[in-house]
């Protein structure tokens, strides 16, 4: 062990004094504060965005004077997903899917408010993270440092003498692999800052200790590929051109391929085709907001037979009112169908991409990173899920004191006599059942669980790429 | 008293690339001894120094270091020999001390820098070039460094792969005493080179390698050096037949 120290030692010294290391670190901390600050001020501006409109929203919505409840339907709110602390160092799918919704009844609109709002990013550049700084150029410092650790030697024949002398290629490859890796750990170090700082703000050790062993494991993978490639290949000049290669093919090509090999493998219908046979099965269900409408004379029926009267008028209840409750609850069966189809397939396709994370573990830690910050395409359904949930519970909850708290001969003539329209307004104060929506991330052990495949694939290269190590330690040459 | 061999190679024969590279070679060199191996370009020179460090198996014969065959425990023959490269090969980032340093830690030899300045002293690295990083040193300052190493190793056996290669004539004066003095106090040397004249004014014995047969061997006469003319007669025919 003492030997495998002074190699690497002796590395970190070579790196010191060719000043290659302080290059690296501070090229690497110059991207790293450069896109810290970036996600910074985008995440600030978004909060401050976001703050605002939900307060304008609540406030808009909450003081809204007595109404017939059907218009505060109509009227609408914002409901807005606040980012998980980790998200300022992967914000994930979060500036593509956006972070608020316009919850209102008788629709399901998407997620809106995309960080790309400006037209000044045409080309997505403020996207760039720091988790994609980790993702895509740390591998790149890595490679500097790493290619040379054995080609160096070699070419200079020091390798010969440390060899010759009687240091077996295990120990000689385990010195260098022990100074990269701990040029990794201080790569990491600016990670470790982040996740402290989003510990404070309220993430769970856990995710933030995961996060960087999953940094840590990538890093190591690229740390490997480097060593082997130095070790293996007996020209640095060859080592260096094959490891931009992988590089280029492991981050820039494959993704991409990978991305288009999934959307092949999990097909979507596209948002129109999906929209227009939404809207024709939606037109079938007839329309809530007319009583009279054919699709609701069973129910009609019903109701009568149930309370034992003959005429809309006697029923306890505000035929209007219960018709909209059973239009939206039809409704939103059907858009729950639809946007259930399309977290399936959604879902389907991230699992065909997430295979890819064999190949490349580019995709393996990306989605390991996503996971852990509550920023994956998980989370993002469930915000879908949640926010419907809150539409569809304050939609019914009018309905419900449309059809309670109303009567049906006013309900009907409001158009045409300023009393009854008077007597169809309630009480402000119902605009209360609006509840807060708070969206949390999934507990730390839940999204480290999420990303199961993805830990097993980081993991599966680190030990392969070690094993390799292992083997070429054993046959050595100078 | 005769005296103990250290190196031996048996009958080797090394096969690269499917071509016999060396073709039943054999000879000894015993403690106390400088062993030329001379020869031409691609003679097989330096694939024999290869074999004795393990660096290409033997394909046929053995190798033997200190009665062990190196096939059998490479690590062991290893550590019993110190190897000074055709460039003398240490770290151009390092001054000598540090150098030193650093290889002797691997080889688990502590030695002070009394210990270290006195090895410097004996291959005559001035003392204003020992602060000095190597890649401000000629070549022959660099040999002197790789000397002292195999000094403070303090090992029985010296490989020696074109030593005296692009040095100057003074600087091959004192490599060459250098060698001898370590041979003088008891190491077995074995120098591979192509230079006639070198390896007659160091050598006990010499022997002749081409087209990777050894097909002479020269021995000086007690008290004396093998006679130069013989053998470049010999090294001329043999290579230039």
């Amino acid at each position: 062990m003492k030997r495998v120290l002074v190699i690497a030692a002796a590395e970190w010294r070579y790196w010191l004094r060719s000043r290659l290391a302080q290059g690296g670190a501070l090229l690497i901390t110059a991207l790293l504060v450069a896109t810290t600050v970036l996600t910074t001020l985008r995440m600030q501006s978004e909060t401050a965005e976001r703050t605002q409109h939900q307060a304008k929203a609540e406030t808009a919505f909450l003081t809204q004077p007595d109404r017939h409840p059907h218009r505060m339907v109509h009227y609408g709110h914002y409901v807005f997903r606040t980012p998980a602390p980790l998200a300022l160092f992967d914000p994930g799918l979060d500036p593509v899917t956006g972070q608020s919704i316009f919850l209102e009844g008788h629709r399901q609109n998407t997620a809106m408010f995309a960080a790309s709002g400006a037209s000044a990013d045409l080309g997505g550049l403020s996207w760039l993270s720091p988790a994609m700084v980790y993702q895509l150029f740390a591998p790149l410092l890595v490679i500097l440092l790493g290619h040379g650790l054995v080609a160096r030697e070699r070419e200079a024949a020091t390798l010969a003498t440390l060899l010759a002398q009687g240091t077996p290629g295990r120990v000689v490859l385990a010195g260098k692999a022990l100074a990269l890796l701990s040029f990794v750990v201080v790569l990491l170090l600016p990670l470790a800052l982040g996740a402290g700082f989003a510990v404070l703000n309220g993430e769970q050790l856990l995710a933030a200790g995961a996060l960087m062993i999953a940094y840590l494991l990538y890093l190591v993978i690229w740390g490997a590929l480097a060593l082997l490639a130095s070790a293996f290949i007996r020209n640095r000049a060859a080592v260096l051109a094959t490891l931009a290669t992988l590089w280029i093919a492991l981050t820039l090509v494959l993704p991409a391929v990978a991305v288009s090999s999934a959307a092949n493998a999990a097909p979507m219908a596209g948002k129109l085709e999906d929209d227009l046979a939404m809207l024709t099965e939606l037109r079938k269900l007839g329309d809530g907001h007319n009583a009279n409408d054919p699709a609701f004379a069973q129910l009609r029926a019903d109701l009568l037979a149930k309370h034992g009267v003959q005429r809309v008028e006697d029923l306890p209840v505000n035929l209007r009112g219960v018709v909209a409750q059973a239009s939206e609850q039809k409704l939103t069966d059907t858009l729950n169908s639809y946007a259930g189809a399309r977290m399936a397939a959604e879902t389907r396709q991230a699992a065909a991409l997430s295979v890819y994370g064999w190949l490349t573990p580019l995709l393996a830690v990306a989605e390991a990173s996503r996971a852990v910050s509550g920023t994956d395409l998980t989370h993002h359904h469930r915000f879908l899920r949640e926010a419907e949930d809150l539409r569809y519970a304050f939609v019914q909850g009018l309905n419900q004191i449309h059809a309670e708290k109303l009567a049906y001969a006013d309900d009907i003539r409001r158009s045409s006599d300023p009393a009854a329209e008077r007597r169809t307004r309630v009480d402000a104060a119902n605009w209360q059942l609006l509840e807060r929506f708070r969206f949390q991330p999934d507990a730390a052990g839940s999204r480290l669980q999420q990303a199961r495949p993805q830990w097993l694939m980081l993991g599966v290269w680190s030990t392969l790429l070690m094993m390799a190590g292992f083997w070429l330690g054993g046959r050595l040459k100078p | 008293m005769a005296r103990q061999v250290k190196l031996q190679a048996e009958q080797l024969r090394v096969l690269r690339g499917g071509r016999e590279v060396l073709s039943g070679v054999s000879f000894e060199v015993a403690g106390g001894e400088v062993y030329g191996l001379l020869g031409g370009n691609g003679a097989g020179k330096s694939t024999t120094l290869s074999t004795f460090l393990g660096f290409l198996p033997a394909s046929g014969g053995r190798v033997i270091v200190n009665t062990r065959d190196v096939g059998s425990d490479v690590a062991a023959a290893r550590r019993a020999m110190a190897y000074l490269p055709e460039a003398a090969s240490m770290y151009e980032h390092l001054d000598a001390r540090e150098n030193l340093h650093y290889f002797l830690q691997l080889v688990g030899v502590g030695r002070g820098e009394s210990e270290i300045d006195a090895a410097l002293d004996r291959v005559s690295l001035a003392g204003e070039a020992r602060g000095i990083k190597l890649r401000g040193y000629s070549k022959g300052m660099r040999q002197k460094v790789a000397i002292a190493l195999a000094i403070l190793r303090d090992t029985d056996i010296l490989l020696l792969d074109e030593p005296t290669s692009g040095l100057d004539p003074t600087a091959i004066d004192e490599f060459h005493d250098l060698v001898r003095g370590l041979a003088d106090a008891g190491k077995a040397i074995l120098m591979v080179t192509h230079d006639v004249y070198g390896a007659c004014q160091v050598a006990d014995r010499i022997g002749l390698l081409r087209g990777g047969k050894l097909v002479d061997q020269f021995a000086a006469p007690a008290g004396g050096r093998i006679e130069t003319e013989t053998v470049h007669r010999a090294f001329s025919a043999k290579t230039n037949p």
